[in-house]
Protein backbone atom coordinates (compact mmCIF):
# COMPACT_ATOMS: atom_id res chain seq x y z
CA UNK A 1 0.00 0.00 0.00
CA UNK A 2 1.11 3.17 -0.77
CA UNK A 3 2.34 5.28 1.96
CA UNK A 4 0.08 8.18 2.42
CA UNK A 5 1.14 11.61 2.93
CA UNK A 6 0.77 13.70 5.99
CA UNK A 7 -1.77 15.87 4.15
CA UNK A 8 -3.61 13.11 2.37
CA UNK A 9 -3.74 11.74 6.20
CA UNK A 10 -5.47 14.40 7.32
CA UNK A 11 -8.55 14.71 4.95
CA UNK A 12 -8.95 11.30 5.60
CA UNK A 13 -9.08 12.42 9.00
CA UNK A 14 -11.42 14.93 8.65
CA UNK A 15 -14.12 13.35 6.26
CA UNK A 16 -14.51 10.36 9.20
CA UNK A 17 -14.77 13.27 11.04
CA UNK A 18 -17.37 15.19 9.37
CA UNK A 19 -19.26 11.79 9.19
CA UNK A 20 -19.33 11.39 12.93
CA UNK A 21 -20.76 14.54 13.23
CA UNK A 22 -23.61 14.32 10.49
CA UNK A 23 -24.38 11.23 13.03
CA UNK A 24 -25.61 8.95 9.85
CA UNK A 25 -23.28 6.44 11.42
CA UNK A 26 -24.79 3.37 12.51
CA UNK A 27 -22.84 2.10 16.07
CA UNK A 28 -20.96 -0.63 14.49
CA UNK A 29 -19.27 1.31 11.72
CA UNK A 30 -18.63 4.25 14.21
CA UNK A 31 -16.28 1.96 15.87
CA UNK A 32 -14.99 1.16 12.49
CA UNK A 33 -14.59 4.96 11.64
CA UNK A 34 -13.17 5.79 14.45
CA UNK A 35 -10.38 2.97 14.87
CA UNK A 36 -9.12 3.55 11.63
CA UNK A 37 -8.93 7.88 12.56
CA UNK A 38 -6.72 7.00 15.49
CA UNK A 39 -4.40 4.90 13.26
CA UNK A 40 -4.15 7.59 10.90
CA UNK A 41 -3.78 9.62 14.02
CA UNK A 42 -1.14 7.85 15.69
CA UNK A 43 0.57 7.70 12.03
CA UNK A 44 0.63 11.37 11.84
CA UNK A 45 1.99 11.71 15.15
CA UNK A 46 5.07 9.47 13.96
CA UNK A 47 5.64 11.41 10.98
CA UNK A 48 6.53 14.59 12.65
CA UNK A 49 8.27 12.90 16.01
CA UNK A 50 10.31 10.00 14.80
CA UNK A 51 12.93 10.98 12.14
CA UNK A 52 12.53 8.68 9.42
CA UNK A 53 16.35 7.43 8.18
CA UNK A 54 15.49 6.90 4.72
CA UNK A 55 14.51 10.80 3.69
CA UNK A 56 17.81 11.71 5.64
CA UNK A 57 19.73 9.45 3.46
CA UNK A 58 18.37 10.05 0.01
CA UNK A 59 19.39 14.13 1.03
CA UNK A 60 22.81 12.76 2.63
CA UNK A 61 23.44 11.20 -1.04
CA UNK A 62 22.98 14.32 -3.06
CA UNK A 63 25.93 15.74 -4.04
CA UNK A 64 26.40 19.22 -2.08
CA UNK B 1 60.63 84.62 -35.36
CA UNK B 2 60.12 83.83 -31.63
CA UNK B 3 56.83 83.47 -30.61
CA UNK B 4 56.01 84.01 -26.07
CA UNK B 5 56.28 80.83 -24.66
CA UNK B 6 55.35 79.13 -21.39
CA UNK B 7 57.58 76.09 -20.62
CA UNK B 8 55.13 73.17 -19.59
CA UNK B 9 56.31 73.45 -15.62
CA UNK B 10 55.65 77.31 -16.48
CA UNK B 11 52.40 76.22 -17.28
CA UNK B 12 51.64 74.05 -14.92
CA UNK B 13 52.06 76.32 -12.27
CA UNK B 14 49.99 78.80 -13.78
CA UNK B 15 47.32 76.05 -13.79
CA UNK B 16 48.21 75.19 -10.63
CA UNK B 17 47.32 79.24 -8.99
CA UNK B 18 44.11 79.20 -10.87
CA UNK B 19 42.85 76.18 -9.42
CA UNK B 20 44.00 77.36 -6.22
CA UNK B 21 41.92 80.56 -6.52
CA UNK B 22 39.24 79.00 -8.09
CA UNK B 23 39.04 76.43 -5.37
CA UNK B 24 39.92 77.88 -2.51
CA UNK B 25 37.26 76.12 -0.36
CA UNK B 26 36.42 71.95 -0.50
CA UNK B 27 33.30 71.83 -2.74
CA UNK B 28 30.90 68.80 -2.44
CA UNK B 29 30.86 66.99 -5.42
CA UNK B 30 28.27 64.30 -6.70
CA UNK B 31 30.11 61.20 -8.40
CA UNK B 32 30.07 57.45 -9.07
CA UNK B 33 33.24 55.43 -7.90
CA UNK B 34 34.85 53.55 -10.57
CA UNK B 35 37.80 52.40 -8.71
CA UNK B 36 38.64 52.49 -5.59
CA UNK B 37 41.71 50.80 -3.78
CA UNK B 38 43.73 50.89 -0.68
CA UNK B 39 47.21 50.67 -0.41
CA UNK B 40 49.13 49.00 2.82
CA UNK B 41 49.22 52.53 4.73
CA UNK B 42 45.52 52.87 4.50
CA UNK B 43 45.31 55.50 1.61
CA UNK B 44 42.80 55.25 -0.45
CA UNK B 45 42.82 55.82 -4.60
CA UNK B 46 40.02 56.47 -6.13
CA UNK B 47 38.70 57.24 -9.63
CA UNK B 48 35.02 59.01 -10.65
CA UNK B 49 32.78 59.18 -13.20
CA UNK B 50 30.26 60.58 -14.41
CA UNK B 51 27.90 58.71 -16.35
CA UNK B 52 25.08 60.36 -19.17
CA UNK B 53 21.80 59.57 -18.03
CA UNK B 54 20.18 57.16 -20.34
CA UNK B 55 22.87 55.86 -22.01
CA UNK B 56 25.77 55.07 -19.45
CA UNK B 57 28.73 56.98 -21.69
CA UNK B 58 30.96 58.23 -19.24
CA UNK B 59 30.81 61.93 -20.17
CA UNK B 60 33.66 63.32 -16.94
CA UNK B 61 36.34 61.33 -14.92
CA UNK B 62 38.52 62.45 -12.41
CA UNK B 63 41.06 60.86 -10.16
CA UNK B 64 40.65 61.13 -5.94
CA UNK B 65 42.48 60.67 -3.12
CA UNK B 66 41.96 60.15 0.47
CA UNK B 67 44.65 59.78 3.29
CA UNK B 68 44.51 57.05 5.89
CA UNK B 69 43.38 59.37 8.51
CA UNK B 70 40.83 60.46 7.43
CA UNK B 71 39.74 57.41 5.30
CA UNK B 72 39.25 55.36 8.37
CA UNK B 73 36.94 57.58 9.76
CA UNK B 74 35.46 58.40 6.66
CA UNK B 75 34.93 54.43 5.99
CA UNK B 76 33.18 53.53 8.98
CA UNK B 77 31.17 56.31 9.13
CA UNK B 78 29.94 55.50 5.53
CA UNK B 79 29.67 52.11 6.78
CA UNK B 80 27.64 52.48 9.77
CA UNK B 81 25.25 55.05 8.11
CA UNK B 82 24.61 53.17 5.11
CA UNK B 83 25.24 49.05 6.48
CA UNK B 84 27.06 48.92 2.84
CA UNK B 85 30.95 49.09 2.75
CA UNK B 86 32.51 51.60 0.17
CA UNK B 87 32.50 50.27 -2.72
CA UNK B 88 32.93 50.36 -7.18
CA UNK B 89 29.48 51.28 -8.56
CA UNK B 90 28.16 53.56 -5.79
CA UNK B 91 26.84 56.59 -5.99
CA UNK B 92 28.37 59.52 -3.12
CA UNK B 93 28.49 62.89 -2.68
CA UNK B 94 32.04 63.83 -1.59
CA UNK B 95 33.18 67.00 0.04
CA UNK B 96 36.98 67.25 -1.45
CA UNK B 97 39.46 70.36 -2.52
CA UNK B 98 40.44 70.61 -5.83
CA UNK B 99 44.24 70.00 -6.69
CA UNK B 100 46.33 70.52 -9.11
CA UNK B 101 49.91 68.92 -9.65
CA UNK B 102 52.31 69.44 -12.06
CA UNK B 103 53.64 66.32 -12.25
CA UNK B 104 50.55 63.93 -11.61
CA UNK B 105 47.41 66.55 -12.81
CA UNK B 106 44.28 67.35 -11.80
CA UNK B 107 42.72 65.29 -8.37
CA UNK B 108 40.25 65.49 -5.62
CA UNK B 109 41.23 64.99 -2.09
CA UNK B 110 38.88 63.82 -0.55
CA UNK B 111 37.87 65.37 2.78
CA UNK B 112 34.39 64.30 3.53
CA UNK B 113 31.64 61.95 2.58
CA UNK B 114 27.17 62.68 2.87
CA UNK B 115 25.65 58.80 3.51
CA UNK B 116 22.36 59.99 2.67
CA UNK B 117 22.88 60.76 -0.55
CA UNK B 118 24.32 57.38 -1.25
CA UNK B 119 21.55 55.80 0.38
CA UNK B 120 18.90 57.91 -1.29
CA UNK B 121 20.70 56.55 -5.09
CA UNK B 122 20.43 53.00 -3.12
CA UNK B 123 16.91 53.37 -2.75
CA UNK B 124 16.39 54.55 -5.70
CA UNK B 125 17.78 51.96 -7.41
CA UNK B 126 16.07 49.29 -5.36
CA UNK B 127 12.72 51.08 -6.48
CA UNK B 128 13.80 50.66 -9.42
CA UNK B 129 14.69 46.68 -8.95
CA UNK B 130 11.16 46.39 -7.57
CA UNK B 131 9.42 47.89 -10.20
CA UNK B 132 10.88 45.91 -12.53
CA UNK B 133 10.03 42.63 -11.21
CA UNK B 134 6.44 43.96 -10.66
CA UNK B 135 6.32 44.71 -14.07
CA UNK B 136 7.45 41.52 -15.06
CA UNK B 137 4.79 40.09 -13.07
CA UNK B 138 6.97 37.61 -11.41
CA UNK B 139 7.47 39.53 -8.09
CA UNK B 140 4.63 37.38 -5.99
CA UNK B 141 5.01 34.22 -8.15
CA UNK B 142 7.56 32.35 -4.98
CA UNK B 143 4.50 33.76 -2.60
CA UNK B 144 1.80 32.28 -4.44
CA UNK B 145 4.20 28.27 -4.08
CA UNK B 146 2.19 26.38 -1.48
CA UNK B 147 4.00 25.72 1.60
CA UNK B 148 3.66 22.61 2.99
CA UNK B 149 1.67 21.72 6.42
CA UNK B 150 4.85 20.16 7.74
CA UNK B 151 7.77 21.52 6.50
CA UNK B 152 10.47 19.34 7.11
CA UNK B 153 13.17 18.13 4.72
CA UNK B 154 15.07 21.83 4.42
CA UNK B 155 17.14 22.78 1.16
CA UNK B 156 20.33 25.20 3.32
CA UNK B 157 21.73 27.79 1.18
CA UNK B 158 24.50 29.13 3.52
CA UNK B 159 27.80 28.80 3.93
CA UNK B 160 29.05 26.22 6.17
CA UNK B 161 31.44 28.79 8.39
CA UNK B 162 28.54 31.84 8.03
CA UNK B 163 27.73 32.66 11.67
CA UNK B 164 23.71 31.31 11.62
CA UNK B 165 24.42 28.30 10.13
CA UNK B 166 25.30 26.49 13.04
CA UNK B 167 22.74 27.88 15.45
CA UNK B 168 20.10 27.28 12.61
CA UNK B 169 21.34 23.58 12.37
CA UNK B 170 21.28 23.18 16.49
CA UNK B 171 18.33 24.61 16.69
CA UNK B 172 16.34 22.09 14.50
CA UNK B 173 18.33 19.29 15.69
CA UNK B 174 17.41 20.29 20.05
CA UNK B 175 14.10 21.26 19.41
CA UNK B 176 12.06 20.88 22.25
CA UNK B 177 8.92 19.50 20.65
CA UNK B 178 11.10 16.82 19.23
CA UNK B 179 9.82 17.22 15.71
CA UNK B 180 12.02 15.80 13.15
CA UNK B 181 14.03 17.54 9.89
CA UNK B 182 15.92 16.10 7.32
CA UNK B 183 18.35 18.77 6.01
CA UNK B 184 20.83 19.21 3.35
CA UNK B 185 23.37 22.15 2.67
CA UNK B 186 24.06 23.65 -0.34
CA UNK B 187 27.26 26.07 0.08
CA UNK B 188 27.27 29.08 -1.07
CA UNK B 189 29.53 32.28 -0.69
CA UNK B 190 27.28 34.85 1.50
CA UNK B 191 29.15 38.04 1.30
CA UNK B 192 31.04 40.17 -1.47
CA UNK B 193 31.32 39.99 -5.05
CA UNK B 194 30.39 36.11 -5.54
CA UNK B 195 27.55 35.85 -3.67
CA UNK B 196 25.21 36.51 -6.47
CA UNK B 197 26.11 33.96 -8.87
CA UNK B 198 26.96 31.63 -5.80
CA UNK B 199 23.42 31.61 -4.47
CA UNK B 200 21.93 31.26 -8.03
CA UNK B 201 24.32 28.10 -8.61
CA UNK B 202 22.85 26.72 -5.46
CA UNK B 203 19.60 27.33 -6.50
CA UNK B 204 20.16 25.57 -9.57
CA UNK B 205 21.25 22.58 -7.95
CA UNK B 206 18.84 22.17 -5.77
CA UNK B 207 15.95 22.59 -8.96
CA UNK B 208 17.36 18.94 -10.04
CA UNK B 209 16.41 17.56 -6.28
CA UNK B 210 13.51 19.69 -5.49
CA UNK B 211 10.95 16.52 -5.39
CA UNK B 212 13.25 15.40 -2.50
CA UNK B 213 12.75 19.33 -0.47
CA UNK B 214 9.71 20.65 1.02
CA UNK B 215 11.15 24.48 1.54
CA UNK B 216 14.67 26.30 0.30
CA UNK B 217 16.50 28.29 3.21
CA UNK B 218 18.30 31.11 2.46
CA UNK B 219 20.52 32.06 5.84
CA UNK B 220 23.02 33.99 7.27
CA UNK B 221 24.29 35.96 10.11
CA UNK B 222 24.13 39.58 10.59
CA UNK B 223 26.82 41.54 11.70
CA UNK B 224 28.09 45.49 11.15
CA UNK B 225 30.35 44.19 7.99
CA UNK B 226 27.32 42.44 6.72
CA UNK B 227 25.96 44.06 3.30
CA UNK B 228 23.31 43.54 1.48
CA UNK B 229 23.77 44.51 -1.25
CA UNK B 230 24.21 41.45 -2.94
CA UNK B 231 20.71 40.69 -2.06
CA UNK B 232 19.32 44.00 -3.88
CA UNK B 233 20.11 41.97 -6.73
CA UNK B 234 17.74 41.91 -9.92
CA UNK B 235 18.76 38.26 -10.84
CA UNK B 236 18.84 36.84 -8.18
CA UNK B 237 15.88 38.06 -6.86
CA UNK B 238 13.99 37.14 -10.05
CA UNK B 239 15.31 33.44 -9.85
CA UNK B 240 13.80 33.27 -6.51
CA UNK B 241 10.15 34.54 -7.82
CA UNK B 242 10.36 31.65 -10.42
CA UNK B 243 11.75 29.11 -8.17
CA UNK B 244 9.59 26.07 -7.85
CA UNK B 245 9.89 25.65 -3.91
CA UNK B 246 9.29 27.89 -1.05
CA UNK B 247 11.83 30.29 -0.50
CA UNK B 248 12.42 31.28 3.50
CA UNK B 249 15.10 34.06 3.62
CA UNK B 250 16.83 34.41 7.43
CA UNK B 251 19.28 37.14 6.32
CA UNK B 252 20.81 39.21 9.48
CA UNK B 253 21.43 42.97 8.51
CA UNK B 254 20.66 46.39 10.11
CA UNK B 255 18.74 47.73 7.42
CA UNK B 256 15.43 46.54 7.19
CA UNK B 257 15.02 44.53 3.77
CA UNK B 258 16.43 43.29 0.71
CA UNK B 259 14.98 42.69 -2.03
CA UNK B 260 15.35 38.89 -1.81
CA UNK B 261 13.64 39.52 1.61
CA UNK B 262 10.68 41.44 -0.29
CA UNK B 263 9.96 37.98 -3.40
CA UNK B 264 10.60 35.37 -1.31
CA UNK B 265 7.88 33.28 0.30
CA UNK B 266 8.57 33.98 3.87
CA UNK B 267 10.82 36.28 5.48
CA UNK B 268 12.49 36.10 8.76
CA UNK B 269 14.45 38.50 10.29
CA UNK B 270 17.88 36.01 11.54
CA UNK B 271 18.57 32.47 10.75
CA UNK B 272 17.25 31.78 14.38
CA UNK B 273 13.99 33.23 13.34
CA UNK B 274 13.75 30.93 10.15
CA UNK B 275 14.27 27.96 12.57
CA UNK B 276 11.75 29.21 14.79
CA UNK B 277 9.11 29.77 12.21
CA UNK B 278 10.12 26.17 11.19
CA UNK B 279 9.53 24.76 14.76
CA UNK B 280 6.58 26.71 14.83
CA UNK B 281 4.63 25.30 12.21
CA UNK B 282 5.48 21.45 13.50
CA UNK B 283 3.75 22.73 16.86
CA UNK B 284 0.58 23.84 14.88
CA UNK B 285 0.46 20.84 13.38
CA UNK B 286 0.51 18.68 16.02
CA UNK B 287 -1.74 20.74 18.13
CA UNK B 288 -3.96 20.63 15.58
CA UNK B 289 -3.37 16.70 15.66
CA UNK B 290 -4.39 16.86 19.08
CA UNK B 291 -7.70 19.19 19.00
CA UNK B 292 -8.59 16.73 16.44
CA UNK B 293 -8.06 13.64 18.32
CA UNK B 294 -9.79 15.29 21.18
CA UNK B 295 -12.94 16.38 19.35
CA UNK B 296 -13.11 12.68 17.88
CA UNK B 297 -13.49 10.95 21.08
CA UNK B 298 -15.81 14.02 22.33
CA UNK B 299 -18.05 13.07 19.60
CA UNK B 300 -17.85 9.74 20.17
CA UNK B 301 -18.78 10.10 23.56
CA UNK B 302 -21.48 12.11 23.13
CA UNK B 303 -22.93 9.66 20.69
CA UNK B 304 -22.87 6.98 22.52
CA UNK B 305 -24.20 8.69 25.46
CA UNK B 306 -27.16 9.43 23.13
CA UNK B 307 -27.83 5.67 22.63
CA UNK B 308 -27.68 4.58 25.92
CA UNK B 309 -29.96 7.44 26.61
CA UNK B 310 -32.34 6.33 23.92
CA UNK B 311 -31.81 2.44 25.42
CA UNK B 312 -32.57 3.75 28.71
CA UNK B 313 -36.07 5.09 27.86
CA UNK B 314 -37.25 2.29 26.45
CA UNK B 315 -36.03 0.19 29.12
CA UNK B 316 -37.49 2.82 32.15
CA UNK B 317 -40.80 2.23 29.75
CA UNK B 318 -41.14 -1.07 29.10
CA UNK B 319 -43.04 -2.21 32.56
CA UNK B 320 -44.80 0.57 31.98
CA UNK B 321 -45.91 -0.56 28.66
CA UNK B 322 -46.52 -3.78 30.09
CA UNK B 323 -48.83 -3.35 32.57
CA UNK B 324 -50.70 -0.78 30.60
CA UNK B 325 -51.07 -3.55 28.23
CA UNK B 326 -52.02 -5.67 31.09
CA UNK B 327 -54.58 -3.42 32.37
CA UNK B 328 -55.87 -3.30 29.29
CA UNK B 329 -56.27 -6.75 28.55
CA UNK B 330 -57.54 -7.19 32.42
CA UNK B 331 -60.09 -4.15 31.40
CA UNK B 332 -61.04 -5.98 28.28
CA UNK B 333 -61.67 -9.79 30.42
CA UNK B 334 -63.50 -8.18 32.76
CA UNK B 335 -65.91 -6.01 30.66
CA UNK B 336 -66.74 -9.70 28.82
CA UNK B 337 -67.33 -11.04 32.08
CA UNK B 338 -69.48 -8.30 33.21
CA UNK B 339 -71.13 -8.81 29.75
CA UNK B 340 -71.38 -12.33 30.08
CA UNK B 341 -73.22 -12.28 33.64
CA UNK B 342 -75.24 -9.56 32.21
CA UNK B 343 -76.49 -11.39 29.71
CA UNK B 344 -76.59 -15.26 31.48
CA UNK B 345 -78.96 -12.76 33.91
CA UNK B 346 -81.14 -12.09 31.34
CA UNK B 347 -81.68 -15.21 30.03
CA UNK B 348 -82.27 -17.01 32.87
CA UNK B 349 -84.46 -14.25 33.51
CA UNK B 350 -86.03 -14.95 30.67
CA UNK B 351 -86.52 -18.54 30.57
CA UNK B 352 -87.73 -18.14 34.39
CA UNK B 353 -90.21 -16.01 32.71
CA UNK B 354 -91.03 -18.99 30.08
CA UNK B 355 -90.92 -21.06 32.66
CA UNK B 356 -93.15 -19.45 34.99
CA UNK B 357 -95.16 -19.35 31.93
CA UNK B 358 -94.92 -22.59 31.18
CA UNK B 359 -95.90 -23.27 34.65
CA UNK B 360 -98.76 -21.54 34.84
CA UNK B 361 -99.84 -22.85 31.66
CA UNK B 362 -99.32 -26.04 33.13
CA UNK B 363 -101.35 -25.05 36.13
CA UNK B 364 -103.87 -24.25 34.47
CA UNK B 365 -103.90 -26.92 32.03
CA UNK B 366 -103.82 -29.12 35.03
CA UNK B 367 -106.96 -31.84 35.26
CA UNK B 368 -107.03 -31.24 38.76
CA UNK B 369 -107.88 -27.76 38.42
CA UNK B 370 -110.95 -28.33 36.66
CA UNK B 371 -111.71 -31.27 38.33
CA UNK B 372 -112.19 -28.58 41.51
CA UNK B 373 -114.67 -27.12 39.52
CA UNK B 374 -116.72 -30.06 39.07
CA UNK B 375 -115.92 -31.32 36.12
CA UNK B 376 -115.25 -35.04 36.61
CA UNK B 377 -112.87 -37.12 33.70
CA UNK B 378 -114.53 -40.64 32.40
CA UNK B 379 -112.11 -43.12 31.69
CA UNK B 380 -113.02 -46.91 30.28
CA UNK B 381 -110.25 -49.56 30.82
CA UNK B 382 -107.88 -46.58 31.96
CA UNK B 383 -108.69 -44.70 29.04
CA UNK B 384 -110.07 -41.48 28.68
CA UNK B 385 -113.31 -41.42 27.33
CA UNK B 386 -113.55 -37.96 24.91
CA UNK B 387 -116.47 -38.71 23.26
CA UNK B 388 -119.74 -40.64 23.29
CA UNK B 389 -119.25 -42.55 20.91
CA UNK B 390 -116.57 -44.33 22.44
CA UNK B 391 -119.22 -45.89 24.89
CA UNK B 392 -121.86 -48.55 24.41
CA UNK B 393 -124.50 -50.32 26.56
CA UNK B 394 -123.28 -51.51 29.28
CA UNK B 395 -119.73 -50.45 29.48
CA UNK B 396 -117.72 -50.24 32.69
CA UNK B 397 -116.54 -46.31 33.05
CA UNK B 398 -114.93 -45.40 35.74
CA UNK B 399 -115.33 -41.37 36.96
CA UNK B 400 -113.12 -39.35 38.66
CA UNK B 401 -113.50 -36.74 40.82
CA UNK B 402 -111.49 -34.65 42.83
CA UNK B 403 -111.70 -36.67 45.70
CA UNK B 404 -112.18 -40.00 44.35
CA UNK B 405 -113.40 -42.24 41.52
CA UNK B 406 -116.82 -44.16 41.08
CA UNK B 407 -117.64 -46.60 39.15
CA UNK B 408 -120.63 -47.08 36.89
CA UNK B 409 -122.37 -49.12 34.57
CA UNK B 410 -123.30 -47.07 30.87
CA UNK B 411 -127.10 -47.41 30.75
Amino acid sequence: MAKKTYTESITEIEEILGQIENEELDVDILTEKVQRAAELIKLCKEKLQKTDTEVQKILDEIEG
Amino acid sequence: MTVLSLSLLELNEQVKESVKLAFSKAVWVRAEISELHENAAGHAYWELIEKEENTDRIIAKTKGNCWAFTYRMLKSYFENSTGEQLKTGLKVLISCTVEYHELYGISLNIKDIDPSFTLGDMARRRMEIIRRLQDDGVFDMNKEVPLSVTPQRIAIISSATAAGYGDFMDQLANNSGGYAFYTKLFPAVMQGEQTVNSIIQALDKIYTHQDKFDAVVIIRGGGATAELSSFDNYDLAFNCTQFPLPIITGIGHQRDESILDLVAHTRAKTPTAVAEFLINNMEEAAEKLAEVQHYILSLVEGRMQEENHRLQKILIQFPHLVSTQTRRKKETINLLQHKLSNNLRHLLTTKKNSLALMEKEVILSSPDVLLKKGYSLTLKNGKMVKSISQLKQGDNITTRLIDGEVKSIVK
